[in-house]
């Protein structure tokens, strides 16, 4: 049983809420770019693109996920591969 | 466009007689009594003041938002017990508030030096009599006389002008010259450079001497009208303008989430004490109390390094404009050019240079030779080529007997002078005056009629005048040795050739512009000379021309027009100093930061405007009064390394900005959601603030910090669009960090409020903290792009201090607890992820988005 059980939905909606106005913002940053858009739609690149706004999400189920189930071990992996994912959309972006 | 006071009376349209009666006077003078009546009622001939008192002063830097809010900051800091804070917050707002004092006091100087350089005498005629008065009594239609090097003690129009010339570079930046009469004149909207019947307070007389009669007194003359313009508030800069736009944007968030988190506290049945204790801390939390000492470092630290690159600092807030600056518009005469005449050459009809001419030249000449040669600026260019070249033994065979000299009539002056037993009347003017005078024309030693070549000399000429040059005819012809000679002699004249005259631009003019163009600044040039000349110093320095607007089409032009006319012109030739001003407030409303480089008296008013003033050492008093910026090399690359520190210096504060209202924000935001699910408060008062004091430590070296060199090649502008998308974007990611240590302390560690307290203060400090390496640039951090030794060295320090203080007294004072180990095992994955989330929103933003500053 968790501590602070009566908390967690609190917490869980909090953090949620901050992840996807987080996704939001980016995707009506990237909506309004100001970068010349393609004329004609490109489905895969959108995704691409959009690989940071996944990443976001990966991060929110990993979060949610390893904090209910009060695994710093999961926690601390999951980490370390969203870092990996970071580091190589980094390096591949920029 | 409305032009001067001057244009509303006509009064160069009367004949002598006609403006006598229209100012009730007659050449005799006013009696005594009269003038008395007129100075009661017109006032001193004197420039206007405006007095501020240094209190009304010293309250007005206090209307700012930042200032406002950092008041009260450090009241609710009082309050709370922490005196220090408090005291060094109101410290950072007298320091910039001093500041601000002593720029405001400097338009006072200004008005100073003009008043100075006008109080004369002047040569009046009064009731029959003439003698010396204070120029400051002059009244309209008092008679005045003038003579060479007087400057002139009020707007006059004349009514005798012998052999009259005056210099008006420093009101119109007219290079040469002017020849002034007494006649009529039938102009519809002339500028001041084309009213030749009116002398102009502050201006010199060259050569001659006149009468007139005052027209206009103190302020109402063009001299007065630019030292008016000078008394008002000096308009804010573009920087100035976006702090304030800042202030407000932080005023409103801070007030809106203070009143918020207390309202939804006591909804939650929070005692009230604590509500508004937490929401207050929140508030201060919020505030960017570093930002004008921060502000005032940069600004400091810019203007020494740029001392050291020979350009004094006088208005510290320029600097940043003088980084934004996309727009210098700049005064030719001084500032691209030399500001001096030079004999460029001196070609025969055959275009061969013909030492003849250079003689010749010596020989009729009014110049005086002394220490200093002194004299008409022409006759002085051919005495400095001729002693430079070695040439003035030249001039030295022959004999002089008589001259004719100079009238305006004429436009010529004439010598006699003898050599080896040969007597030669030699003749020296304007071109157009040697239409009848000549016979013949020298070519190749060939005597030719001069019928015959005339047209090919017209075309010669054409070419001179089209390429901005000045020229002068040199004739000569042999003449009977007698005692004295007149005009009448002047006739029968061979033709020699010419001597040229131009105001050379300066060496380094070209490369200095090239730079400009390099950095994305659009040089536009204002001058009072014509538009070949103007033409001629853009071919000379490589502006592109793309289109040339007079002053006279200026004042035709309705404001909409002006508006977008300049946007597209790169010359404004023929304009006063209204026009010039009016182009620089079009070219503001039009969103641009300008620079305005100038020199002379003309220059004031746009030097005073500008974003940027600049002026030269060489400058006038006023100019360099008026100026922000002075410059005292010679060379124009000066500029270049100024404006590179400009933007270096902006870059920095952005920083401190963009810092500030992304993770500040985002820390603030998940303590105000906190208080509201939490049954205790998720840091405490004391603790908010302490962090904000380590934050601000860190930060105070932000100003040392390095500059990416890719930043400092393109303007840019104050743009609080994108601040506020760079908040909503950045921010939630320091509340997402903020709310997982929430989960990590409630939910893994089952954190009493001391030891949750001290995990999210952290948490919250690390990642506020070394967020600074990420966001302070655009590359890779460390490995691209190296901070500041300075700022690295105090940003791990402050870090070390804020991860240590736990398990220190102090920290048992704050209300921290000792973090278990396997706290900082993901406190470190924690905060890895969240730099490497940053630095990934950084590359979404800026390079998948393309947004940019």
């Amino acid at each position: 049983m968790l501590p602070y059980e009566e908390l967690f939905s609190w917490w869980a909606a909090t953090i949620t809420t901050g992840i996807m106005f987080l996704i939001v913002v980016s995707s009506a940053i990237y909506y309004y770019r100001k970068r010349p858009a393609s004329t004609k739609t490109d489905a895969p690149k959108v995704i691409r693109e959009l690989a940071f706004v996944w990443a976001l999400m990966a991060l929110l189920i990993l979060y949610l996920v390893s904090i209910n189930l009060g695994s710093y071990l999961l926690f601390a992996a999951g980490n370390i591969v969203v870092e990996a994912l970071l580091l190589i959309y980094v390096y591949i972006k920029r | 466009m409305k032009e001067q006071t001057t244009n509303d009376d006509r009064f160069w349209t009367l004949s002598e007689t006609e403006i006598l009666q229209e100012l009730k006077t007659t050449t005799t003078g006013l009696p005594e009594d009269e003038a008395h009546i007129r100075l009661e009622k017109h006032g001193y001939n004197e420039l206007p003041r405006e007095k501020l008192s240094w209190l009304q002063i010293l309250i007005r830097q206090f209307m700012n938002p930042i200032y406002l809010i950092l008041l009260a900051s450090s009241v609710v800091a009082y309050f709370f017990g922490e005196f220090e804070q408090s005291i060094a917050i109101v410290s950072m707002i007298f320091l910039s508030a001093v500041l601000g004092f002593y720029n405001e006091y400097k338009a006072e100087k200004i008005v100073a030096a003009l008043t100075e350089r006008v109080s004369l005498k002047a040569l009046v005629t009064r009731g029959g009599k003439t003698y010396d008065l204070s120029a400051r009594e002059l009244v309209p239609g008092d008679i005045v006389s003038v003579y060479i090097g007087d400057v002139i003690p009020a707007d006059m129009r004349l009514i005798e002008a012998k052999d009259l010339q005056v210099d008006e570079a420093t009101l119109t930046g007219e290079s040469f010259p002017v020849d002034k009469i007494s006649a009529s004149l039938k102009l519809d909207h002339p500028t001041p450079q084309q009213i030749t019947n009116h002398l102009f307070m502050g201006t010199v007389i060259n050569h001659g001497s006149g009468k007139g009669v005052v027209t206009k007194t103190g302020k109402q003359t063009q001299f007065g009208a630019i030292s008016w313009s000078l008394t008002r508030p000096h308009p804010p800069t573009d920087f100035q303008k976006g702090l304030t736009s800042y202030g407000n944007m932080i005023l409103t968030f801070t007030v809106a989430l203070a009143v918020g988190i207390f309202a939804l506290n006591m909804l939650v049945g929070k005692p009230m004490i604590d509500a508004l204790l937490f929401s207050l801390a929140i508030a201060i939390g919020l505030v960017p109390e570093l930002m004008p000492a921060i502000v005032t470092i940069c600004l400091s630290q810019g203007a020494g390094r740029m001392a050291e690159k020979q350009v004094i600092v006088k208005r510290l807030v320029s600097i940043e404009d003088f980084g934004t600056m996309d727009v210098l518009c700049t005064d030719k005469t001084g500032t691209l050019t030399e500001g001096k005449i030079i004999l460029r050459e001196y070609p025969s009809l055959r275009d061969v240079e013909d030492d003849r001419i250079l003689t010749y030249g010596m020989l009729c000449n009014s110049a005086i030779l002394n220490d200093k040669i002194i004299g008409n600026p022409m006759d002085v260019a051919i005495w400095d080529y001729a002693l430079k070249a070695g040439k003035n033994e030249l001039a030295k065979p022959y004999k002089r007997i008589d001259d004719v000299p100079f009238d305006y009539k004429r436009r010529l002056m004439s010598v006699v002078v003898e050599n080896g037993g040969r007597t030669l009347l030699i003749t020296k003017g304007a071109p157009e005056s040697f239409t009848d005078k000549c016979a013949l024309a020298e070519m190749n030693g060939e005597k030719l009629p001069f019928e015959q070549v005339k047209g090919e000399i017209k075309e010669k000429l054409t070419r001179y005048s089209g390429a901005g040059y000045r020229v002068l005819v040199i004739a000569y012809r042999e003449i009977d040795k007698r005692p004295n000679y007149t005009p009448a002699d002047e006739t029968g004249l061979t033709m020699l050739g010419f001597l040229v005259f131009t105001d050379p631009p300066k060496e380094d003019a070209n490369k200095a512009i090239a730079r400009l163009k390099e950095m994305g600044v659009d040089v536009k040039i204002l001058t009072g000379d014509n538009e070949l000349v103007a033409k001629k110093i853009c071919e000379d320095i490589d502006i592109q021309c793309r289109r040339i607007v007079t002053g006279s089409e200026l004042m035709a032009m309705k404001p909409e027009e002006l508006s977008q006319v300049v946007n597209e012109t790169t010359v404004f030739a023929r304009v006063t100093p209204d026009q010039k001003l009016a182009v620089i407030k079009a070219l503001k409303a039009n969103g641009k930061v300008v620079g305005y480089l100038g020199d002379g008296v003309n220059d004031a008013p746009s030097l005073y405007e500008a974003d940027v003033g600049i002026s030269v050492e060489s400058g006038v008093d006023v100019a360099k009064e008026a100026a922000d910026i002075v410059l005292l090399d010679k060379d124009l690359m000066v500029l270049a390394n100024g404006i590179i520190e400009g933007r270096k210096i902006f870059d920095n504060t952005l920083k401190y900005i963009l810092m500030g209202t992304s993770s500040n924000f985002g820390n603030m935001f998940s303590a105000a959601a906190a208080s509201v699910f939490l049954p205790f408060l998720p840091m405490l008062p004391m603790q908010i603030l302490f962090m904000n004091l380590l934050y601000d430590t860190a930060n105070m070296t932000l100003p040392t910090d390095n500059v990416d060199d890719e930043y400092v090649m393109k303007p840019k502008k104050w743009d609080m669009n994108f601040v506020r998308k760079y908040t909503l974007f950045f921010g939630p990611f320091s509340s997402l960090y903020d709310f997982l240590t929430y989960g990590i302390m409630l939910f893994i560690f089952a954190a009493s409020p001391s030891l949750f307290q001290s995990g999210w203060f952290v948490e919250s400090f690390a990642t506020e903290i070394l967020v600074i390496f990420v966001i302070r640039t655009r590359k890779t951090p460390f490995y691209k792009s190296r901070p500041g030794k300075w700022l690295t060295v105090l940003t791990l320090s402050c870090l070390a201090i804020g991860v240590i203080v736990p398990f220190t007294p102090l920290g048992e004072f704050l209300g921290f607890t000792p973090l278990p180990p396997t706290y900082w095992l993901l406190l470190v994955l924690m905060v890895v992820t969240y730099l490497l989330l940053v630095d990934a929103g950084k590359v979404f933003f800026y390079k998948v988005c393309g947004y940019n500053w």
